[in-house]
């Protein structure tokens, strides 16, 4: 079986451990990363197969990460997920594949992420 | 025919075109004063008349100068009246006045054909002592009169210099014959002259009048776009009084405002201030509960139980008009003035139309502000939707944690009932668990004190302790902060469970916003008689548009908020309501080098914080307005 790589990025320290431990015990594998910038150079490091990404953060916001991975020509599908009420308007802004709303269950992050991951 | 026979005989006509124009108008309406213009136009006129009917049918009999002096005679006499009419004059002047005028008319018709000279100099004094007499009067009354009414004194001034003037021609006419030649014309100059500004004064044609107004009118009108703006109701009542009395040239007006149920009706007194009567009360209540225009001549008469109060206000004529919108009745224009005559029948319209005006402005403002309570109640629903998406917002990312932490638990549980519980997820757990406890709590806060304001419950507390507790709760390392607090203790009376909300507050936001890279400085000390403390950060700072504004409830920092998502805007808000709750001031400023700088003040001192806000001893006045004649 191939292994999938995740990639989290979010500035709350306990949100990317719950969501990459969730995304763990279901055979996930999980990279983290604080902010665009050091999603950015995780990317460098390993490419993965589908990208978690919180919007608002400091150093590089999800907007300019995502204008970055388009510069790169790196097509990675991209899961929006925000605590704000606009979750499905910035994922249709940056042209993400899927969003969640904080709060979400882990059915409902296992079972989005199966989808982009399907679908692409 | 020589020009001046011409000049004679356009002034013989001209005086009697008008004794038929001002004998016409007082037969229509026969008030006092137009009857004694009739009469002072009637002399002339039937003097001019008679002497014209004598020329022309050679008809000269040796009594009929005799005659006419006597009829010119009434003419001082009804000006002694008229004077009376529009200004008053005492009893003793009217009495001697019409005695004179008999006396003087029996001599002439008596005595003129044995003493023609005797007669002729008694005349000429008697028109010399009235005609100064009403020529000081009128034109006092027209310094002391407003508009429309002050042209009409000033021209009857004129109209009495003119008419000395041609007495003085005359008679000097009688003892230098030298200028006989030249004293005929200019003589019937002058008197045409002094006819014409009698009748202007006493009886002016309408287009005159509006003429006269169109001034003041145009004024009020002007005016009256921008009072719909006036916030205070004491101001702009003033300002349509002054404005509507002007413009009819009346002593003065008074504006009645109704309250809504029509019940009663506020006027603004002598005093200065508004008074509450009954609605119906006086002579505007009267047009006001009837919904009629009403002009009163003698109003002391027509309402005899204010009959006090109308002396007090100088009030004999009143004309009283009600405000009403559509079917909304606002209230009650009065127009009043000393002396009937004052007031001409078409003021009344003129009343209707600057009553009309005034309806307008108070609806104009009744809406604007409906429309600004309406705009107020908008925002506030805006505020509690921005405060409830907010919370929402907020307490969704500890909430995730929770849900998610919960659920792999579950389903670890699931899989293998014997698995080990993770420490890890039950530190995030309770972590997360506190923080939203947390926030529910700001935000109960913050509603809480919205609705009653900070809770005031003091003790003394060493500012040093809290500081040094506040750095260790929050303090990771020791180089996160760097502490400048002085020997002595600094005492303030706070409760220090607020004053440690604040402190946890600013050094918390210094965690969030400021750089690792230089420690933040807290420091306190005692200045003036007060507590100081300072927190000053070496981070991002505060762009300079927005540091009041931080302090506002659910406001963040532009910068603060690109930067993480978490944080409901409170927290600067709570501190600033608790730190002016205690008397102090809370304030922001740019760190020299780059950074915020959080600065605090705090009496030392228990100040007399006014709990109570009920002014003690401060026992209103009277509102008794002018209703009593010594006032």
């Amino acid at each position: 079986m191939v292994e999938i790589r995740v990639l989290v990025v979010d500035d709350e320290p306990d949100i990317r451990a719950t969501v990459a431990e969730m995304l763990e015990i279901e055979g996930y594998s999980v990279d983290e990363a604080a902010n665009g910038a050091d999603a950015l150079r995780a990317i460098e490091r390993h490419a993965p197969d589908v990208i978690l990404l919180d919007m608002r953060m400091p150093v590089l916001d999800g907007w300019g990460f995502a204008a970055e991975l388009n510069a790169r020509h790196l097509e990675i599908p991209i899961v929006v997920m925000t605590a704000a009420r606009d979750a499905a308007r910035w994922a249709a802004e940056i042209a993400a594949s899927a969003s969640l709303s904080k709060p979400f269950g882990l059915d409902d992050l296992i079972r989005t992420v199966g989808e982009v991951r399907g679908a692409a | 025919m020589t020009a001046l026979e011409l000049l004679s005989w356009i002034n013989r006509i001209l005086f009697v075109v008008l004794f038929i124009a001002v004998g016409w108008r007082a037969i229509r309406q026969p008030t006092r004063s137009n009857v004694n213009t009739a009469i002072l136009f009637g002399g002339i006129g039937l003097a001019v008349l008679g002497a014209l009917i004598s020329d022309v049918a050679a008809f000269d009999p040796p009594w009929l100068p005799g005659v006419l002096i006597a009829l010119l005679n009434a003419c001082p006499w009804a000006m002694l009246r008229l004077v009376d009419d529009f200004r008053g004059s005492p009893r003793w002047v009217q009495l001697g006045g019409t005695v004179t005028f008999v006396a003087i008319a029996a001599l002439s018709l008596l005595l003129f054909e044995r003493f023609p000279q005797l007669v002729e100099l008694v005349t000429i004094a008697w028109f010399l002592v009235v005609g100064g007499y009403a020529a000081v009067a009128f034109a006092r009354a027209s310094g002391r009169s407003r508009g429309l009414t002050r042209w009409r004194m000033a021209a009857v001034a004129v109209g009495a210099y003119l008419f000395i003037a041609t007495i003085v021609v005359v008679f000097a006419a009688e003892f230098l014959p030298a200028i006989v030649a030249i004293v005929g014309p200019l003589a019937q100059v002058l008197a045409l002259a002094a006819v014409v500004a009698f009748f202007i004064g006493f009886a002016p044609p309408a287009w005159l009048r509006r003429a006269w107004r169109e001034p003041n009118l145009r004024s009020f009108l002007e005016h009256s776009v921008h009072l719909s703006g006036v916030v205070d109701d004491r101001e702009l009542v003033l300002e349509l009084q002054r404005a509507a009395a002007d413009t009819l040239g009346a002593t003065g007006a008074s504006l009645g405002l109704a309250d809504a149920e029509g019940v009663t009706m506020r006027y603004i007194g002598v005093d200065g201030t508004f008074g509450s009567y009954p609605a119906y009360a006086f002579i505007g209540g009267r047009a006001f509960s009837t919904q009629k225009r009403l002009i009163v001549t003698d109003a002391a008469a027509s309402d005899p139980e204010n009959a006090a109060a109308y002396i007090s206000w100088n009030a004999r004529a009143v004309i009283a008009v009600p405000v009403t919108a559509e079917d909304r009745r606002l209230g009650v224009l009065i127009a009043y003035g000393d002396r009937a005559p004052i007031f001409v029948e078409d003021d009344l319209w003129l009343v209707q139309l600057l009553a009309d005006q005034t309806a307008v402005i108070l609806e104009a403002r009744r809406m604007a502000r409906e429309a600004s309570e309406l705009r107020a109640r908008e925002e506030t629903t805006l505020l509690k939707e921005e405060f409830l998406s907010a919370a929402a917002h907020d307490l969704r990312t500890p909430l995730t944690v929770l849900l998610g932490q919960a659920e792999l638990l579950e389903r670890r549980l699931q899989r293998d009932p014997s698995s080990a519980i993770d420490p890890a997820g039950i530190v995030r757990i309770a972590r997360e668990a506190r923080r939203l406890r947390d926030l529910v709590s700001d935000l109960l806060e913050a509603q809480r004190l919205e609705d009653v304001g900070p809770s005031v419950d003091r003790e003394p507390a060493d500012i040093r302790e809290l500081v040094r507790a506040s750095m260790d709760r929050y303090g990771y390392d020791g180089a996160q902060f760097k502490p400048a607090l002085p020997d002595e203790p600094i005492l303030v009376r706070m409760d220090p469970v607020r004053l440690e909300q604040i402190l946890d507050n600013l050094l918390e936001n210094a965690i969030k916003y400021a750089s690792s890279a230089a420690p933040t400085e807290v420091r306190a000390w005692e200045e003036n008689g007060e507590a100081r403390i300072a927190v000053i950060d070496h981070g991002m700072g505060i762009p300079s548009t927005e540091r009041a504004l931080v302090f506002e409830r659910f406001v963040r920092a532009s910068n603060a908020q690109a930067r993480s998502d978490t944080g409901l805007g409170l927290g600067l808000y709570i501190c600033r309501r608790i730190i002016e709750g205690h008397g102090g001031r809370i304030w922001a400023d740019e760190t020299p080098g780059g950074g915020s700088t959080f600065n605090v003040s705090l009496p030392t001192e228990v100040l007399p914080q006014p709990v109570d806000d009920s002014p003690a001893g401060d026992i209103p006045l009277s509102p008794a307005a002018g209703a009593s004649p010594d006032g």
